[in-house]
């Protein structure tokens, strides 16, 4: 059995890139910082391709 | 020498191998080509919402002014987006009921449900080309600043998707129709559908910024 268990979760390792746009964002805007919308778009967007990529290499992955 | 090579067992792949409801582990190399291309157009339009973000976020007013008529620019839901835009969300129904109907073997449902997602594809492309006409008409276009630039790119992109989805499903409605796909092979039908849900998701995301998210007045105004 593959140590991610099931293909669904390797989604969250995707999620982990949309969390550290979170914290950018959250950063920027507490220290009242100019914020960087384009790169906190791209940060969370890039989480959903990560999900997606992820899941296709575990769910790929047969299951011996 | 005739041999059973070709024999099925538990461990081949199948179209929906490795989704949640299929424990046999394994994916299809077309639907892990469609998802890997999924991916890539997930940056794609990252990259657009991002510039789109960019230049909302540094501009003094959004929408700003259209320098033609002096007046903000203002895009209208009604008659024409929003129809299109609920048509689309009802086109990712019945192109998954056509994905249901042919796991389960029924090529009658299957054509039906895959013939209206291909026309509510088509019927969506015109109502978004009569759109445009209409908003050339009141002088907003690809050259009106950033809101023209941003606009029809990010919706023009998108259109572009939505054509190449309703050629696939063209396809696979004529496929369909000359008998092929079964409950066992279906590869094409599941990527068709996953890319079609994906340009489905995109629009409803395009719809929320362009047309629901508020805009921003001037400072001090």
């Amino acid at each position: 059995m593959h140590p991610l268990r099931h293909p669904r979760n390797a989604i969250f390792v995707g999620l982990m890139f949309s969390l550290i746009g979170v914290v950018y964002w959250f950063v920027q805007y507490r220290a009242d910082f100019h914020a960087d919308i384009a790169g906190v778009t791209l940060l969370l967007l890039l989480g959903v391709a990560v999900s997606i990529m992820a899941y296709v290499l575990i769910a790929g992955s047969p299951n011996d | 020498m005739a041999t059973d090579s070709h024999a099925l067992t538990p461990q081949d792949h199948s179209p929906v191998a490795g989704l949640a409801h299929d424990e046999r582990g394994g994916i299809s190399n077309v639907v892990l080509g469609m998802l890997l291309f999924i991916t890539s157009e997930v940056m794609f339009f990252a990259g657009l919402f991002a510039a789109y973000f960019n230049v909302r976020a540094n501009a003094p007013q959004w929408p700003p002014i259209n320098a033609e008529t002096g007046e903000a620019f203002h895009l209208e839901i009604l008659p024409l987006v929003g129809p299109a835009t609920v048509l689309l969300i009802l086109s990712s129904f019945t192109c998954q009921f056509a994905v249901w109907a042919i796991r389960r073997g029924d090529r009658t449902a299957f054509l039906r449900n895959i013939g209206v997602t291909f026309a509510i594809g088509v019927t969506f492309l015109i109502m978004q080309g009569i759109d445009y006409t209409i908003l050339y008409s009141e002088g907003v276009t690809l050259g009106s600043g950033t809101f023209g630039t941003t606009y029809f790119t990010l919706t023009g992109f998108h259109g572009a998707h939505v054509f190449g989805g309703a050629i696939m499903l063209g396809v696979v409605l004529y496929r369909g129709l000359a008998g092929q796909f079964s409950a066992r092979h279906h590869d094409a039908v599941e990527a068709v559908s996953l890319y079609w849900h994906f340009v489905d998701v995109v629009w409803i995301l395009l719809f929320s910024l362009l047309y629901l998210l508020p805009g921003k007045s001037p400072a001090g105004v």
